[in-house]
């Protein structure tokens, strides 16, 4: 039955997509830091949630944009699974995929482009982001609307701290921020590197 | 349970469930699939469901509207002797003897049959399903179960 099921839904999910009814499709993949709920829209990558299932307000957002033609495709979400591998595997830095941030308002949006701006290994403030965005009074809201960043990682808001040196938020909880950062300093070699203990 | 947004959350819910009755009115893996896919593609089309909370009874009877156009295209009888493909042992029962009993119900007693004994919907899930009032769903199912008992003794 299982398989079955399986089999039936591609052939489902391929006529729909050749139909255009399908305008977002979605995928699950593992990664060192637990499973992704990965979306990808006509535009690009709509959102990186931390965990297999949708975050309410991200499926909201992308329903007010693209409608209800949200599905289960594994195929669209497959290019940001394999970038995403290789950064983790530490063998890419940056990220080639597109993003869609049309969905977002527009003070997220400059944020999270002067946020895309900090590279691989560098760190930043969220004063710092504020001021690239042209907004050098609202880090606090720069902080905001990094901690709703739907589309982390790729968009690099675990390189942003707080102006004192310490780590701030994450949405995906601090000890995968400090994982990122560790990553990124080539501190931990590929693979394997999130089973290490957590005082490590 | 929250209201249904996105296509993908009306298949992931309600695909399994839909599957198996196609695949039990139908008794063919290649049919039930074909059900299947066009079931939910007319829900897509279909969208949005005609009211909150009624998604279930929405799909089952755009399922039950598609088994019957094929066996009313196919002019033949829905073979039932593959059951034992989808049906769950229950009581004993040899899914045989209730393959073949189940097999010679009249079509609208068949869909009721299979929805309440074998799908276990509610007698108004029923209803809306086949497009019913629900007096009626509970008659189509008694009348089915008679028969269905007689066939089996």
């Amino acid at each position: 039955m299982n398989e079955l099921m399986t089999d039936a839904r591609e052939r489902l999910v391929a006529r729909a997509r050749r139909e255009g009814l399908e305008t977002v499709g979605y995928g699950v993949v593992d990664s060192p830091l637990g499973p992704l709920w990965i979306a990808v829209g006509p535009k690009g990558v709509l959102a990186i949630h931390y965990g297999s299932e949708p975050a309410a307000a991200d499926l909201a957002r992308i329903v007010r944009s693209y409608g209800p033609g949200v599905l289960p495709d594994a195929r669209r979400a497959d290019p940001v699974a394999r970038e995403l591998d290789q950064y983790f595997a530490g063998k890419r830095k940056s990220f080639d995929v597109a993003v869609d941030l049309s969905t977002l308002t527009e003070f997220q949006r400059r944020i999270l482009t002067a946020t895309a701006q900090v590279g691989f290994g560098e760190v930043s403030s969220y004063g710092k982001v504020a001021a690239t965005a042209g907004r050098k009074k609202a880090s606090r809201a720069a902080g905001q609307a990094l901690g709703s960043n739907p589309i982390p990682i790729v968009v690099p808001c675990h390189r942003i701290l707080a102006s004192d040196g310490s780590l701030g938020g994450y949405a995906g909880g601090l000890e995968a921020k400090r994982r990122l950062l560790t990553l990124e300093r080539g501190g931990a070699p590929a693979g394997g590197w999130i089973r290490r203990g957590r005082d490590d | 349970m929250t209201a249904i947004a996105t296509f993908g959350e009306l298949l992931e819910r309600h695909e399994r469930e839909i599957f198996a009755y196609a695949l039990r009115l139908t008794a063919d893996r290649d049919d039930a699939d074909d059900v299947y896919q066009e079931t939910f593609l007319a829900a897509f089309r279909g969208w949005p469901p005609p009211r909150r909370g009624q998604e279930r009874a929405w799909l089952y009877r755009i399922a039950t509207n598609k088994v019957i156009d094929r066996a009313r295209r196919a002019k033949r009888l829905v073979r039932m002797d593959d059951l034992r493909l989808a049906a769950p042992e229950r009581d004993g029962v040899s899914l045989a003897d209730l393959a073949s009993a189940v097999k010679v119900l009249p079509e609208g007693q068949r869909a009721a049959f299979v929805l309440r004994k074998l799908q276990g919907l509610e007698y108004a899930e029923v209803a809306r399903a086949l497009a019913c009032s629900e007096e009626a769903a509970r008659s189509r199912v008694a009348e089915a179960m008679k028969k269905v008992k007689e066939a089996m003794r």
